[in-house]
């Protein structure tokens, strides 16, 4: 397998922690792991080959025109890297735009795809499989078209990653009904409704969803906008943190309620981990043509060993041979 | 031109950069090559949107960066493509 290409200087830890997980990674995944970044600032890299990269874009920096200006920059390289058979992989904690626009200008659209997105896994309490809610940014505006894209792509992801065969797809709206929604939700709704999309994905549509959908069974795959994404990722992940937070609290604020707490720890902490952004891995960029993990921004050499995981498997499952046969059957 | 800065494999002519621009263009559309006349409009005629245009940019650098150290397609010039032909004129200019 050829190594997978890691950011080294993306992210809020970086280089340390992203150095420390790239190491990590190939030892315990047994899988090779290449550094892409200036060799004279990432330290002891463990004896991990370094391609090297003279510029970082800033995790605030204008993503479309970095990429454009900065040529030398890790997120190019290491998207160059995957383009240019040196890498089977690219995976970055850093400028989530600017890593799209690496990856997209570099490696290009899947043939057929209009829109490339962004599917994060959101996790669903007590279930062994999360939602994949895509688009999750990468498209603030989009066309009925490209949505009905995502769900081909999220299907294929879903059954992919998470071995679901027969995802459940549904279309995030304000209301069940198929009248719900604004204009381009209803225009959308009634082409996925007549199937014609499914094709390998082995997806079922199940109708509109709502908000209050996303973290449970009854849906596998939520396809919507990326405005509309972005702002349900970041509600769901602050009402978690504060949930999580208002719990801790609760467990501290008396001498009765922390011993309480000790005998609910062990219950708790496997949902905790399961909540946990470090463990999920990342999201994953559907539609370029080649495998491009985007982890967050506060990734950990922990977050980072298990995005690098997501990567190893996604070039092994050969998700985008997957997802252009799902786009362009023929 | 000092050859340290030009590295030229011979003269670039406006045929070449037109069936560049035509070939690069076709990629990223998904449609024939044949299909695209010098004078159409990218938004109104072959529905390019920006980021079909930022591609196109994208692949002309590669491209001619091989043939002229440097090439480079400002930014703030790219409003002012609205027609293959602009673009086929501006890139026949940059590179002189």
């Amino acid at each position: 397998m050829l190594p997978i290409a890691v950011d080294a200087m993306g992210g809020d830890y970086a280089p340390d922690e992203i150095v420390k997980g790239a190491i990590a990674a190939a030892e315990e995944l047994d899988v090779p792991v290449v550094l892409v970044g200036p060799a004279a600032q990432l330290g002891d890299t463990g004896g991990l080959p370094i391609i090297e990269a003279s510029e970082v874009i800033a995790m605030d920096a204008d993503p479309g025109s970095s990429v454009r200006k900065m040529k030398d920059s890790t997120l190019v390289r290491a998207a160059e890297a995957v383009r240019d058979g040196r890498a089977s992989a690219m995976v970055s904690a850093g400028n989530t735009g600017a890593t799209m626009a690496s990856a997209l200008l570099r490696m290009g659209r899947i043939k057929g795809v209009q829109r490339p997105a962004i599917a994060t896994p959101i996790p669903v309490p007590n279930s062994p499989t999360p939602t994949v809610l895509l688009d999750a940014g990468a498209n603030a505006e989009c066309s009925a078209e490209w949505l009905v894209q995502f769900a081909q792509m999220g299907a294929v992801f879903a059954k992919q990653r998470y071995g679901i065969s027969q995802p459940k797809v549904g279309l995030l709206s304000i209301g069940e009904e198929p009248t719900k929604g604004n204009p381009l939700v209803k225009e959308t709704h009634s082409l996925l409704a007549t199937g014609e999309w499914i094709g390998s994905t082995g997806a079922q549509f199940v109708g509109n969803v709502e908000g209050r959908d996303i973290m449970t069974d009854e849906v596998d795959v939520v396809v919507t906008d990326g405005f509309t994404g972005n702002v349900a990722l970041k509600t769901l992940e602050g009402a978690l943190k504060g949930l999580i937070g208002a719990l801790l609290a609760a467990f501290d604020s008396s001498d009765e309620a922390r011993a309480a707490s000790a005998q609910l720890w062990p219950s708790l902490l496997p949902l905790y981990a399961a909540m946990d952004p470090e463990n999920t891995g990342g999201a994953m960029l559907l539609g370029v043509d080649g495998v491009c993990i985007i982890s967050h921004g506060s990734s950990s050499a922990t977050a980072m060993v298990n995005a690098i995981r997501v990567a190893r498997d996604m070039v092994v499952g050969d998700v985008v041979s997957h997802l252009a046969t799902a786009i362009r059957p023929n | 031109m000092p050859a340290e800065t030009h590295v030229e494999q011979g003269p670039v002519d406006r045929a070449y950069v037109l069936n560049l621009v035509r070939d690069r263009l076709a990629d990223i559309l998904e449609i024939e090559p044949s299909s695209i006349q010098e004078g159409d409009s990218f938004a109104d005629d072959l529905d390019a949107d920006s980021l079909a245009l930022i591609e196109l940019v994208e692949a002309l650098e590669e491209e001619l960066g091989e043939r002229s150290v440097g090439f480079r397609i400002e930014d703030e010039d790219l409003a002012d493509l609205k027609t293959v032909r602009d673009a086929v004129d501006y890139v026949v200019s940059k590179l002189g």
